[in-house]
């Protein structure tokens, strides 16, 4: 290669550098190390945050931190009830079925959303809430512990991974491969637009609801949990023959059914899965109309 | 003839390992693993451990380690956490850097990953009430708590 050559080379590497720092800065996205001008310090503190690897599973910590967004997202789409008695019992029926989960390890936080309409959703490193209308439907612990282990199924088993990765290579495609690859999170809260797509998916996804192929794998497992930690499986069960019961004409329950497909089919899969069970577990209803009761309405 | 041989083979060993005081070693296989005082997620942690540091196995039950961390602490961690073979430390993380300065250095700020603070910006971006989440983390019934729980008999 000629002097020439090279040099025309290191003017067009050098001015595609100087314009993707550019770009990047059109779309608030903060600077990538290795692009001219960094200094070796400004590279130190802005290293690449492996969070937006389109390619590798989230690990815990930023799987949380994403769980904390969605569940603020969740709280701007219902209001949650700051009702700490209430909180803390819900908290401790789903800790304990928790506990017999898959992922017994990681830290389970749990809420309750102020409205009647039926509802109960899981985010992304532990957050799970359940409605106060869901709350109303159920008359024993049992059926909260099911509909919990159902929630806790969609944690443990990191139902969200799929959203997560699609978001990633959709920010690949948006924000560059450098970026997608290896985006960089700029200084402690610093706003990252690709952690924004990620935790904009996931929090549509949650939403709206899983597939039905994930509800049915979150029900088997459910009810696994309920049983291990000591409750009648059948409290999922009931729980939704209740909802079938009120059917679709219920504004209230009509959501739960768009964003839970197929409750005949999860029904017929809950009988099944009780018929191969031969174990007897608690129901705790005196327990649960206490600590539910005033909430509720009851 | 073969099979009897590998048996007395491995019967052998894990004496002679007991006799001689040995006890095995495991690695961190994720990049931070919270090490608790009990078995379960909301018990206090007592140390935090990084991907490919080294804990010593006291003791199992159910699906859960008792260890030795390299600080000298003492508690639990989750099996899945751990592996057989040599884990090659994690780089340096930024995520964990978030946290605050110390994060990615301390095991202990890593324990509670960035805090919320990417999180906090996000929410702020979208103009959500970022408190509703710092409620429901403040919220959460204590280790006593669910203890207290379980002996009521909210566990098996």
């Amino acid at each position: 290669m000629s002097r020439r050559a090279v040099l025309l080379l290191l003017v067009v590497v050098a001015t595609i550098g100087f314009e993707a720092r550019n770009v990047g800065a059109q779309f608030g996205i903060p600077r990538i190390p290795g692009i001219p001008g960094l200094t070796r310090e400004r590279e130190a503190e802005q290293s690449p945050m492996d969070m937006f690897n389109a390619f590798s599973d989230m690990d815990e910590p930023q799987e949380v931190e994403i769980g904390r967004s969605v569940a603020a997202a969740v709280g701007a789409r219902y209001k949650i009830l700051r009702d700490e008695a209430l909180t803390k019992y819900v908290a401790l029926v789903g800790n304990s079925v928790a506990a017999t989960s898959d992922r017994p390890d990681l830290r389970y936080y749990f809420a309750v959303l102020d409205t009647p309409e039926v509802e109960a959703l899981a985010a992304p490193g532990g957050f799970v809430f359940v409605s106060r209308g869901a709350l109303s439907t159920m008359r024993d612990e049992a059926m909260l512990a099911g509909v919990l282990g159902h929630e806790v199924g969609h944690v443990a088993l990191k139902h969200h991974n799929a959203t997560i990765k699609a978001q990633r290579t959709k920010a690949l495609a948006m924000f560059g491969a450098n970026i997608g690859l290896r985006f960089v999170p700029g200084p402690a809260g610093a706003f990252t637009p690709v952690m924004s797509l990620v935790a904009d998916g996931i929090a549509e996804g949650v939403l709206k609801g899983h597939s039905r192929e994930e509800e049915m794998e979150s029900d088997r497992v459910g009810f696994q949990y309920a049983a291990r930690a000591g409750y009648d499986p059948a409290g999922l069960r009931d729980f939704l023959s209740a909802l079938s019961a009120r059917g679709t004409g219920d504004a209230n329950v009509s959501k739960f059914f768009s964003t839970h497909p197929g409750t005949d089919d999860r029904l017929k899969e809950q009988t099944k899965l009780l018929q191969g069970f031969s174990g007897s577990g608690r129901r705790e209803a005196e327990r649960f109309a206490k600590a539910v009761g005033t909430a509720t309405g009851r | 003839m073969r099979g009897r041989f590998v048996v007395a083979a491995a019967l052998a060993l894990a004496v002679a390992a007991v006799a001689t005081g040995q006890t095995p070693t495991r690695w961190v296989d994720r990049t931070k693993a919270d090490v608790r005082a009990g078995k379960a997620s909301f018990y206090e942690i007592v140390d935090t451990v990084l991907k490919g540091e080294q804990v010593t196995v006291l003791k199992s039950e159910e699906r859960w380690l008792s260890v030795r961390t390299p600080r000298g602490k003492t508690g639990w961690l989750f099996e899945q956490t751990l592996s057989a073979n040599a884990v090659t430390p994690a780089a340096s993380s930024s995520f964990l850097k978030g946290a605050g300065s110390d994060a990615s250095t301390s095991a202990v700020a890593a324990s509670t990953g960035a805090k919320g603070l990417y999180a906090q910006q996000y929410a702020k971006s979208k103009g959500y009430d970022y408190s509703v989440v710092e409620w429901i983390e403040s919220h959460q019934p204590t280790e006593s708590d669910n203890e207290g729980f379980a002996r009521a008999g909210g566990k098996p």
